[in-house]
């Protein structure tokens, strides 16, 4: 996927009523591609059939 | 003691015994903290609110009652000093934001009340990051400081409470662990420090950065000082029903079964990684070696997810912070720190399929972390990837994506394996580099054995003997 750039970010802050200086669009850019690499690494692992259950001492216990 | 020095120095543990053989009083020791904190604070900015009167007035309570035999608990006259994310009654409390600058809650977090009703002194409320978020870059309470090089960062979130602990401004702290911010403060500032289970200890009245994996933790300068801290704050609480309703083991009676026996796994992924430090690989393989000769089977293993925790915690704790922020990030966004705006609002605009992989992910470090417990009864590890960095190596804008992974996804990768899998683990200094800044250790235990993780780290640093070396720390001028 492509990378997202500031306009986009800007956009899809406007859908959560937020508004945003150019500066921060442009490091928010930054920081949300990296979030979206680093999610995109776990698209090859078999994580579909994990259940993600929620930390539990009482389960460890 | 000979001196005042040797005097706040002593763990929690010796002080409280000098406490009662009557060779220290509860005023004489909350006047030599209230000294230092006045002679070195202004540049070190471990503190946001210092409470010199109503300590003052609880030492001399708590001195009338030693002279009539009245002893509260084993914290008795002893002082302490909290992240200023634990609610304090009647004491502002800032989260280390400025949007909160103002709140005074009405009462207690659980852990301040219980260290309260064993006898302890609240000194004071410990500057952090904001909301324990990380990443800050003008912190509104004034810059934390590394008391070995005052140019360095101390860690954080809880970087007051390292820095602290270290600089011996208080005899105990209290911090609060999400993805490593006990352990890293412990880490850079040479302190120790443990993040129990999830659920172990109360999260009532500690202001949440990330719900699903927030753990209150000690900060101390003795692996003895952080026992007995949690074995005063750890176990269940109604006010908190995610705690732990298991019985709560005496921490400090544990710790004499040393490392002999134990079996202990070396994460290799994170020893040998590219990004650690030569200096901290070295000094976490002598550590390692150290605890083998002591009795204890070592040996290399494998976590294959690893690396991928830094990023899955980042999207776990990031969106839910964000998601508690959302109001304040749309009516009063000016007042958050610049760092703290936009890490709240990227993770904002993460999509939720893709959080939601996260947490299948997280099930599967978790498992993988678990799975190498049944086989080890501790995994080590460096805490960070390398010594404190400069404090200006990380208030620059960010210019790429490349350089946000490796800012904030990379040194996670240390921490969060045991914070997404729930476990404890503990940071304790096993070595300094050419430059003199501490290296931290870390060793991450099975759900509740906090035992164990307590008994193998008190055993190191017994062997290491590194607990008696103190920063040079200077009174210069106050910094912003």
């Amino acid at each position: 996927m492509a990378d997202l750039g500031p306009d986009d970010i800007r956009r899809l802050a406007a859908a959560l009523s937020l508004t945003l200086s150019s500066e921060d669009a442009v490091e928010i850019a930054h920081r949300l591609n990296a979030f979206l690499d680093a999610l995109a690494a776990l698209d090859p692992l078999a994580l579909e059939r994990v259940e993600p259950w929620p930390t539990s001492p009482e389960g460890y216990a | 003691m000979n001196t005042t020095d040797e005097l706040v120095f002593a763990g929690a543990a010796r002080q409280a015994a000098l406490m009662r053989e009557k060779r220290v009083s509860p005023v004489e020791l909350v006047t030599a903290y209230l000294d230092r904190i006045d002679r070195l604070d202004g540049r070190l900015r471990a503190f946001i609110t210092i409470c010199s009167d109503s300590a003052l007035e609880e030492a001399s309570r708590a001195e009338a009652e030693a002279v009539k035999g009245e002893w509260r608990g084993p914290l008795h006259g002893i002082p302490f000093a909290v992240k200023d994310q634990l609610d304090t009654a009647g004491v502002l409390t800032t989260s280390g934001s400025a949007l909160l600058r103002a709140n005074v809650p009405p009462d207690d977090s659980t852990v301040v009340a219980r260290l309260k009703a064993a006898g302890g002194i609240l000194l004071g409320k410990l500057n952090l990051t904001e909301f324990a978020l990380g990443g800050t870059i003008r912190f509104p309470y004034g810059q934390p400081r590394n008391p070995w090089n005052p140019d360095h960062d101390p860690g954080g979130s809880s970087s007051g409470s390292g820095i602290a602990a270290a600089a011996a401004l208080c005899s105990i702290t209290l911090g609060e662990d999400t993805g490593g911010s006990v352990r890293s403060p412990a880490s850079y500032c040479g302190a120790v420090g443990l993040r129990p289970t999830w659920g172990r200890v109360s999260r009532h009245g500690c202001f949440p950065a990330a719900w699903s994996m927030d753990q209150v933790g000690p900060l101390t300068r003795t692996v003895e000082d952080t026992a007995l801290v949690l074995g005063l704050i750890a176990g269940y609480d109604a006010k908190d029903p995610t705690t732990s309703r298991s019985a709560v083991a005496d921490y400090r009676a544990a710790l004499a079964a040393g490392a002999k026996g134990l079996r202990i796994g070396v994460i290799t992924e994170l020893v040998d990684g590219a990004e650690t430090h030569a200096e901290v690989r070295g000094a976490v393989r002598e550590a390692a070696r150290g605890l083998a000769l002591l009795g204890a089977t070592v040996e290399d293993m494998s976590l294959s997810f690893v690396h991928h925790s830094g990023g899955v915690f980042m999207a776990l704790c990031d969106s839910e912070a964000a998601g508690r922020h959302r109001r304040w990030l749309g009516t009063r966004p000016e007042e958050y720190d610049t760092g703290t705006r936009r890490r709240l609002v990227a993770a904002g605009l993460i999509p939720a399929m893709s959080v939601h992989r996260a947490a299948r992910a997280r099930a599967v470090i978790r498992e993988q972390v678990l799975d190498a417990l049944g086989k080890y009864d501790l995994l080590l590890a460096p805490t960070s990837p390398h010594p404190a960095p400069p404090i200006a190596s990380h208030t620059a804008p960010i210019t790429s994506k490349e350089e946000a992974a490796k800012r904030f996804f990379g040194r996670r990768s240390y921490t969060t394996p045991a914070s997404l899998a729930g476990v404890p683990a503990i940071s304790v200094p096993c070595g300094f580099t050419a430059s003199g800044l501490p290296i931290g250790l870390q060793l991450i235990g099975r759900p509740l054995a906090e035992s164990t993780v307590l008994r193998a780290a008190r055993a190191w640093e017994n062997a290491a003997g590194l607990s008696t070396r103190r920063p040079t720390l200077s009174a210069k001028a106050a910094v912003a």
